[in-house]
């Protein structure tokens, strides 16, 4: 009788557990799935390569693309150097103190910036008072700030996987340290450090609140740095709130998902990939 | 390949000369102001915001400021009260509902799926924290609030909305972080419960949860911060009247969304109020991360 | 060709800035934006090397800079007032922008005075059966801040009295339509252009929103959108107002941007 109850209850708590599980399944579907329906019918060529005009920005949204990849790719320019030395320093220069602790600290605040701050900070440093005004420059440099902690992690992470004994041979080679860095440590992590920043660039892609402050809403092929532009990001916003071109709106969603969704797998390939090789 | 092949060479097998013991210092020094940009660039954020935003400080004053229970920037009343109580409304309920699921699917990946099952809720999961919040907002506008509508009457703009978007938003955060606490709990302890006859439910409720506690807490903790500085996908349903929460199928609104509002027409000290707004969320996000780091010190403290 | 260009050259000088002579430079009011917008784009491609620049900050000042010279067209969505008569500046209308009050089709309520609709969107009136309506608590939707249409239902139905507070704001034409489409309780306002039969537009003071009552003047919630010149336009700045003012533009552009055109005769809606 107590043995039914006890078994009855485990039942039912794993049935909530399976519920819970499959409910983000569910979710991550119905999003997607609502996205792909009503944009599908909308993309081509013609939706991808031209100018919207008119409007109620009808055609195409090429240089809302051009914008978002070019923002995201100087980002990522900018980020990767700084992220990646600095992870670095932090895996294996670095002696645990308070400088590191600072350190640390930091690039966990930085990481839980609220985005919108993110995007009033890009405002006043970078457009206002360095005067590049609204442009793919200000929002790549307010967009590398966001990206910074979650490709120091990740580097981090990346280096400390890399097993001692491979330094050991380094050193016992007569390696300097920079050497077993640059020559032994960076290249067994790279794929893993290539997986962080893909992941963080598909986040820079998603972003909206940094780059509507930073770039600007301005529909606009950007050519220079210091030219403005509008993120696919913002396009969706102003469709969605305009309301007037609904289509268009759909067919900007589902681009933009296919988008950081090819961010994410080919993050999530690299690392599969690495892995069985190591394996 | 191996690297290390490469560095094998008989001219770099010789002692470290002195200019490389002085590339190798400059090379350090050089790494630590990397480093250091994590620093500089909080450091920047808190003077360039709080530099456009310190004159509502001292204008309109900390007190009528934090205090005011009106938001009419037309009318020069710059009272956050009304959009503090939105955002902590809006966030302890997407908390609510997004909290228990999100553990529930860590517990169910890391102790019930089968590897099978397992392997596609997982990048479901990951899948999920990178949808744009740009795109849960329109999916809340389209699909979401006409439901809602349907249930509280009115307009389906208001908390209910928001708290449902942003629980699912919520979820990849809590529950990566949960797994990865559960994950630590060492093997031994979930064997020891087993082979009293506990029951996986008795083991998950009696043992494992109360193991994984404190970083299931830092967990909720770094969730509420995501969830309180969403600004997209709040912006587009709360329904963005600055007043007091009168219900959940009401509009409000929230520190984040009234500064995407107002910036396009805000001058003078509108403007800097925005800054102030913006001031205040990197505070709070701010000691979320200082709770945070303070409970896992008290954690390992007590090991 | 050359002494036009010239002259302009020398227009621009005393204007205080100086500016090409292949560039018109229009700036002023943001509800004007989308039409000197998309006329831009037309206009270039039918004069190639020619630029127009247009930025949208606001009426007053873009009636500021064509009095200064800085700007050769000034857009505005009101009329001249005070001191600003005094410079000489031309009008030429270019559109009429009407704003309907718009309910969900399954509302009773066929038309309100000015004076409810003032009295709903100041949260003073709250159900729809004190306007003969069902018992039903009225949804207001109201526009944020930055919108034109707001500015100008803010002036002329609430005299610049304050909104209520409680009412959800929508930053688009387009989901203020769509909410009111969906909820039976509802009601907003948007530009007359975009009205569609998802939505009912109530008469207003007894008229109904028309083109022909727009334009004859009878419907009470409507203003004239203006460009204003320096003078008589003349040479490439004459050929854009020109443009603005044909067929292309005013059928076309005026009417996709919701407005009435000022060429209508009140015979399209």
């Amino acid at each position: 009788m107590k043995r039914d109850a006890k078994n009855l209850t485990n039942a039912a708590a794993l049935a909530v557990f399976w519920l819970a599980g499959l409910t983000t399944v569910v979710v991550l579907g119905a999003v997607i799935g609502y996205v792909l329906v009503n944009g599908v019918g909308e993309i081509g060529l013609e939706f991808i390569f031209t100018n919207p005009h008119g409007v109620n920005a009808e055609g195409g949204i090429w240089p809302t693309i051009v914008a978002t990849l070019y923002v995201t790719g100087l980002a990522m320019l900018i980020v990767t150097p700084v992220a990646v030395l600095a992870a670095v320093y932090l895996a294996e220069y670095a002696v645990q103190g308070r400088l590191v602790r600072t350190i640390r600290f930091a690039a966990d605040t930085l990481a839980s910036v609220p985005s919108i701050v993110m995007g009033l900070f890009g405002l006043a440093l970078f457009v206002e008072s360095m005067g590049f005004g609204f442009s793919v420059i200000s929002g790549a440099l307010a967009l590398s700030f966001l990206m910074l902690p979650i490709v120091m992690r990740t580097t981090e992470e990346a280096i400390r996987a890399v097993p001692k004994y491979i330094r050991w041979g380094s050193y016992g080679l007569g390696a300097s340290k920079w050497q077993t860095v640059s020559r032994v440590v960076l290249p067994a992590a790279a794929s893993r450090i290539i997986t962080g920043i893909i992941l963080s660039a598909g986040r820079a892609v998603g972003e909206t609140a940094v780059v509507i402050f930073t770039m600007g809403t301005m529909i606009n092929l950007p050519v220079l740095p210091t030219d403005p532009g509008r993120s696919m990001t913002v396009h969706l916003y102003q469709l969605a709130m305009e309301g007037i071109n609904m289509p268009a709106a759909f067919g900007t969603a589902l681009l933009l998902m296919a988008m950081v969704l090819a961010f994410n797998l080919s993050a999530r390939w690299l690392l599969r990939r690495n892995r069985r090789m190591q394996g | 390949m191996t690297p290390a092949e490469e560095t094998a060479t008989p001219r770099e097998l010789k002692l470290m000369s002195r200019s490389t013991y002085v590339k190798e210092a400059a090379l350090k020094n050089l790494f630590l102001l990397c480093a250091t940009m994590a620093v500089a660039g909080v450091v920047l954020i808190f003077l360039f915001v709080g530099w456009r935003g310190w004159p509502v400080f001292s204008e309109v004053g900390l007190a009528r400021f934090l205090g005011g229970a009106e938001w009419l920037p037309t009318a020069g009343a710059f009272g956050i009260l009304p959009l503090l109580v939105g955002s902590l409304v809006v966030t302890l309920g997407a908390l609510a509902l997004g909290a228990p699921l999100a553990i529930g699917a860590a517990v169910f990946l890391s102790e019930i799926a089968p590897p099978r099952v397992r392997s596609f809720v997982r990048p479901a999961v990951e899948l999920l924290a990178g949808v744009p919040s740009v795109v849960y907002g329109f999916f809340g506008l389209l699909v979401i609030r006409p439901l809602v509508a349907d249930v509280t009457g009115g307009l389906g703009f208001g908390p209910l909305t928001a708290w449902l978007i942003l629980a699912i938003m919520i979820v990849p955060t809590i529950a990566t972080l949960t797994e990865d606490a559960l994950g630590s709990v060492p093997e031994g302890i979930r064997e020891a419960s087993y082979a009293m006859g506990a029951t996986t439910w008795q083991t998950i409720w009696r043992v494992l949860l109360p193991a994984a506690k404190i970083g299931i807490i830092d967990a909720v903790i770094l969730g509420m911060g995501r969830a309180i500085g969403e600004t997209m996908a709040v912006l587009m349903v709360v329904g963005n009247a600055p007043v007091f929460f009168r219900g959940i199928g009401k509009p409000i609104s929230t520190l984040t969304s009234q500064i995407v509002m107002d910036m396009p027409y805000a001058s003078g000290v509108h403007r800097t109020a925005l800054f102030g707004l913006a001031i205040i969320l990197f505070l709070i996000s701010m000691g979320l991360v200082a709770l945070v780091r303070a409970l896992s010190r008290f954690r390992e403290e007590t090991r | 060709m050359l002494s036009a260009a010239l002259l302009a050259l020398l227009a621009g000088c005393n204007g205080g800035r100086q500016h090409a002579a292949d560039q018109v430079i229009v700036t002023g009011s943001t509800t004007v934006q989308p039409i000197a917008e998309v006329s831009k784009e037309g206009f270039e491609k039918a004069h190639p090397g020619i630029h127009v620049l247009v930025s949208g900050v606001g009426s007053s000042a873009g009636i500021e800079n064509v009095i200064a010279g800085t700007s050769d067209i000034g857009t505005s969505s009101r009329d001249l007032k005070g001191d600003e008569a005094k410079h000489g500046l031309v009008d030429t209308p270019i559109a009429y922008d009407a704003i309907a009050v718009i309910v969900n089709p399954s509302n009773p309520v066929n038309g309100l005075t000015k004076e409810q609709v003032k009295a709903i969107f100041q949260g003073r009136i709250t159900n729809w059966k004190e306007v003969g309506g069902p018992d039903m608590e009225i949804g207001v939707v109201n526009r944020d801040e930055a919108s034109g249409t707001r500015e100008a239902f803010s002036k002329i139905v609430l005299d610049k009295e304050r909104f209520d507070p409680t009412a959800v704001i929508l930053p688009g034409t387009g989901q203020v339509r769509s909410v009111v489409a969906q909820a039976p309780s509802a009601i907003g306002y948007i530009s007359l252009g975009f009205v569609t039969p998802e939505v009912k537009a109530l008469a207003i003071d007894g008229v109904a929103p028309s083109e022909e009552a727009v334009v004859s003047g009878a419907y009470p919630i409507s203003r004239v959108l203006h460009f204003f010149t320096k003078g008589e336009p003349t040479g490439l700045v004459k050929e854009f107002v020109a443009y603005v003012l044909s067929p292309d533009v005013q059928d076309r552009v005026v009417r996709e941007a919701g407005f009435i055109p000022v060429t209508a005769r009140g015979d399209g809606l």
